[in-house]
């Protein structure tokens, strides 16, 4: 079968070697045959069929996997050739968003430039009546399918030439379309934004996304070959790296250079190239505790930062390390850890915009990579970086991490040992579901980055039943129970868990019975929780009373508005009470008679705990929210709260002078209070000063269930006369 | 406070204190020719009306120091009412009758206006904040009403200039969202020209210094002239006639928070001071009879 062939292209006679494609041949020998969906590296399809010639045959051939046989004849420029393809040509148009993204930034986009030398200027024919819909979700790279002309190029070029196997075809028909991984957002799937669809798609369905005006400032914008050359950047698009230049750069720190500060607000992340740094909590470690400052009858109670020598809650005997947003966690007696070159620090502030967990300072001289969110996510899908960054995650921190619950703070060092290599360290996306309520439980997760919402379905809509933050855990009621999932967990931003297998969960609390009697008892609790919760919803229908959000408190401070007198007896006391700094304001909304004070509710939804960057806010096993000793001050917690009921108290404290660490001088830090309802005393001050009894702190369910049953008995006797 | 059901205790031990002085004086009475003020029963009840006086008056001393644990204030205030509401008989039984002369006559008035005024204040209270929440849905803040009032202005004149170009006083440009929420769209300066001559010359000086006797302080009189208003405006602008009729209710309700407050409070610009007064004569009373 070896050897060449003769044929005719266009008249002209050539000889190619046999199994040589018409294009091909053509191409070989300076005939230009226009195609779409073919590339030279590309294995050949014969999808778009604009190539089209004709061989002599009933219909025309793909010249792109037609192969060239003895003796044949091909015209590729006759009219009716032309013809064919410029008809094909202006049926892709009548569909495609002119100009589309590729054409607006670069003017090449393949199929618009073919229309134009075809003189296509408005296709004929008329556009689909259904939208194919754009996929932002990617930081890199846009997917707008409006502009796909199903060429398939991507596919090949993620498939056959980068060898990702991410993009597929999806649908039949009418719907056929290209999909990512299991038909999922861009941004979800597996795609390591290598750019390899962007360069292969001759349209503007996936084009580069770039940073507009947020380029970093100072600092030394490194080139992309330089950048290519870090191992951690190995397969990301160079393309992606030149349009977004300005996204990452180099920055050098001398000894003792604060890099960032706990409690600020950031939108970048820091990959450390050289030298090791030093990762703290600046902020004094200690409960905004209230005291009486006097004893017996005339006492007075002030706030003033205990510290934690001085004073430990109960139940925190056993909690010995502080979450940050890097890749270890902080020694409570010592909040200081050291990071050296290939960890990465700042992922929570980049991607989610949260506060700094910690403050980092350089040790040594120090480089770091600093770079925005979008190049930190390509880093994320970079196969090497992750194995890099999993493989240190398993070696330094799964053990801290893993001791840092309390019901696993006894786990012997070899069952450690034992999880480390067969854990698996999974990444979900905001909004994605980790676990369904009603799915087989196989495994029992870790949080090890970002926030997880536990919901329960129930008859009209999902009830919140909590959130969780790094260190906590979720799956162990599936797998204590009746092995089903007892409730769904979603991401609710960049969630980062830890997997243990059913197995392997079901060997620890085999080998390790005091593990076991901890997780039933904290299985037992939580479901008492979400029971009294489920209850507390089922109870209450009343609209009003739902809107409010009433609902949610377990504990309300009401003003009742015919008793009260406006006299504000209440705030000043609250005020008196906490240093000058009043915890209630009495303004809010109104149901009834009642005036809802703005004052902590204790939310059974707490919205405040999401986000905290170095979970310091929590709820008390009473269900009461309990700001913790490593608050940083940094406010969002107060941002969070719906009803503006936390404040940032501040504190007078003496810290070492950064000039002269010998030497302590006066600053002031910030705390995160709420109503404690002045836990010193049998009764909060605001309802104990009230001369009029309106003030009262009351269990909204209790408290209103007769009101408002007898509200809904008279609705009901209303509607039964009424249909008398 | 409201005198309801949580109050049969202080009731009951109030009329027991009231029958047993009661009937103390009347065996006193029938034997003697009723007390005065220096017979051991007289004296007696002048210590325990005194002593009632000196618990009352403290009220205002707990309630500057709101947290101390002394009992709950409202205990206190229990005892300012009830306690309160036994002296008068009390003192009336130790003095044998509500005349004297000089300085025991001075204080019997005093005590008089005192109690009543703390009666007045009693009901003030019992009906006052009902009065305030059924008919100032939108109260607020009392201390804040300045600021709000100045919102107010800033809204109304955004809305104003959004429909009609700017207004010839200071307004703030960037509004705070006022002009997005409003109902306008701006129409030709000669359509809008009532309506800003209405805001200019009537509304806005109310709304800048409120006062009962404005027409639009009265609802009837504002809902006519707002209705006029509207009459000779195009349909474009009858959204911001609607959201100026707003904004002149809440006026009017801060107005009306305003007078209720100051009539729940002011009784205690007289009850207060006179109570002191009346302690001070009181104790120079004491110290009279005792010397004398």
């Amino acid at each position: 079968m070896s050897g060449s062939i003769a044929l005719t292209i266009d008249g002209r006679e050539i000889s190619v070697p046999r199994g040589t494609t018409i294009f091909d041949a053509a191409r070989m020998h300076g005939i230009p045959i226009p195609t779409l969906c073919h590339q030279q590296h590309q294995t050949p399809v014969g999808v778009c069929r604009v190539c089209v010639v004709d061989v002599g045959a009933r219909v025309y051939a793909a010249a792109c996997i037609r192969e060239c046989e003895p003796g044949m004849k091909v015209k590729t420029d006759t009219p009716p050739v032309i013809q064919a393809r410029n008809t094909l040509v202006e049926l892709l148009m009548a569909d495609h968003p002119s100009p589309c993204a590729r054409q607006q930034q670069s003017g090449d986009c393949e199929l618009e430039s073919l229309a134009k030398s075809a003189g296509i200027a408005e296709p004929r024919y008329a556009r689909r009546l259904s939208p194919r819909g754009r996929d932002d979700s990617s930081l890199s790279i846009a997917v707008d399918h409006e502009a796909c002309i199903l060429c398939d190029r991507c596919i090949r070029g993620c498939d056959e030439v980068k060898k990702n196997d991410v993009i597929g075809r999806t649908g039949r028909g009418y719907t056929a379309g290209v999909g990512f991984d299991l038909n999922v957002p861009m941004g979800s799937s597996t795609c390591v934004s290598c750019g390899e669809c962007m360069v292969s798609c001759p349209t503007g369905a996936l084009t580069n996304k770039r940073i507009v005006g947020t380029e970093l400032g100072d600092g030394d914008p490194p080139e992309p070959e330089w950048i290519l050359q870090l191992p951690v950047f190995k397969g990301v698009s160079g393309t992606f790296l030149e349009l977004n230049k300005g996204a990452l750069v180099k920055r050098h720190f001398a000894p003792g250079d604060v890099i960032c500060r706990e409690g600020e607000f950031g939108s970048t992340a820091y990959y450390i190239l050289e030298g090791s740094v030093e990762v703290f909590i600046a902020t004094p470690i200690g409960h905004v505790k209230q005291e009486d400052a006097q004893a017996g009858w005339f006492s007075r109670i002030r706030s003033r930062l205990a510290d934690r020598q001085e004073h430990t809650r109960d139940e925190e005997a056993a909690r010995r390390w502080i979450p940050i947003d890097a890749s270890t966690d902080l020694p409570y007696d010592k909040p200081v850890a050291e990071l050296g070159a290939g960890e990465l620090f700042g992922e929570m502030t980049c991607m989610s915009f949260h506060p700094r967990s910690a403050t980092v300072r350089a040790k040594t001289p120090v480089v770091v990579l600093e770079m925005l969110r979008n190049v930190l996510d390509v880093m994320q899908k970079n196969k090497t970086f992750r194995a890099e960054l999993d493989r240190k995650y398993r070696q330094r921190a799964l053990e801290t991490h893993l001791r840092s619950v309390p019901v696993f703070a006894s786990m012997p060092a070899d069952f450690v040992a034992y999880l480390r290599d067969r854990v698996e360290l999974i990444r979900y996306s905001p909004g994605e579901a980790i676990v369904r309520q009603g799915d087989p439980a196989d495994a029992f997760y870790l949080v090890r980055l970002g926030f997880v919402k536990v919901t329960e379905r129930r008859p009209g809509g999902d009830i919140v039943l909590t959130y969780l933050g790094r260190g906590s855990y979720f799956g162990e009621m599936g797998l204590l129970g009746g092995g089903l999932r007892t409730a769904t967990c979603t991401a609710l931003d960049h969630v980062d868990v830890v997997r243990i297998a059913g197995e392997d969960f079901n060997l620890m609390l085999s080998r390790f019975p005091a593990i076991r009697a901890s997780l039933e008892e904290v299985a037992r609790e939580r479901s008492e929780m979400n029971r009294q919760r489920v209850r507390a919803t089922e109870q209450v229908p009343i609209g009003e009373f739902l809107t409010q959000g009433l609902m949610e408190a377990q504990s309300l401070l009401l003003l009742d508005l015919e008793k009260c007198t406006r006299c504000d007896q209440c705030v000043r006391a609250c005020a008196d009470a906490h240093d000058g700094v009043t915890r209630l304001v009495r303004e809010g909304l109104r149901f009834d008679k009642y005036l809802v004070a703005t004052s902590c509710r204790q939310c059974r939804d707490p919205l405040c705990m999401v986000g905290c960057p170095v979970g310091a806010i929590r709820r008390r096993n009473s269900l009461e929210i309990i700001i913790e000793d490593w608050c940083i001050g940094c406010g969002l917690c107060t941002r969070n709260c719906p009803y503006g009921n936390l404040n940032l108290h501040p504190f007078d404290v003496e810290v070492p002078d950064p000039a002269k660490p010998s030497r302590m001088i006066a600053t002031t830090r910030k705390k995160a209070t709420g109503c404690d309802l002045c836990m010193e005393h049998a009764e909060p001050s605001c309802v104990y000063a009230c001369p009029h009894d309106a003030a009262h702190r009351v269990e909204p369910l209790t408290f209103f269930g007769t009101m408002l049953a007898a509200k809904d008995q008279g609705r009901t006797g209303n509607t039964a006369a009424t249909s008398k | 406070m409201i005198i309801d059901r949580s109050h049969r205790g202080w009731a009951i031990a109030s009329g027991v204190i009231l029958a047993a002085s009661a009937a103390a004086y009347a065996a006193f009475a029938t034997r003697h020719a009723g007390p005065s003020g220096g017979t051991p029963i007289g004296l007696m009840f002048g210590i325990a009306g005194f002593g009632f006086m000196i618990f009352v008056t403290l009220l205002s001393v707990r309630k500057k120091f709101p947290i101390w644990r002394i009992g709950r204030t409202q205990s206190w205030m229990r005892g300012h009412l009830w306690l309160g509401a036994l002296t008068l008989p009390l003192i009336v039984l130790h003095a044998g009758s509500f005349t004297g002369h000089g300085l025991t006559s001075v204080l019997m008035w005093l005590f008089l206006v005192v109690y009543a005024s703390g009666f007045y204040g009693a009901w003030m209270q019992h009906t006052m904040p009902r009065k305030i929440l059924r008919r100032v849905p939108m109260e607020t803040i009392y201390e804040q009403i300045g600021h709000v009032r100045a919102q107010l202005v800033d809204e109304a004149d955004t809305l104003v200039a959004a429909a009609s170009g700017k207004l010839e006083v200071a307004v703030p440009v960037a509004a705070s969202g006022a002009a997005e929420l409003a109902t306008v769209m701006r129409v030709d300066a000669d359509d809008s020209a009532p309506l800003r001559e209405f805001y200019l010359n009537e509304m806005r000086p109310f709304l800048a210094s409120p006062s009962g006797d404005h027409p639009l302080a009265h609802p009837g009189t504002a809902a006519a002239r707002l209705q006029k208003l509207q009459s000779l405006l195009p349909p474009a602008l009858h959204g911001a006639v609607g959201d100026l009729e707003s904004i002149c209710e809440e006026e009017r309700q801060l107005l009306r928070q305003e007078r209720m407050h100051g009539i729940l409070h002011a009784w205690l610009l007289v009850h207060v001071p006179l109570s002191f007064a009346l302690m001070a004569l009181a104790i120079v009373h004491v110290f009279g009879a005792l010397m004398y």
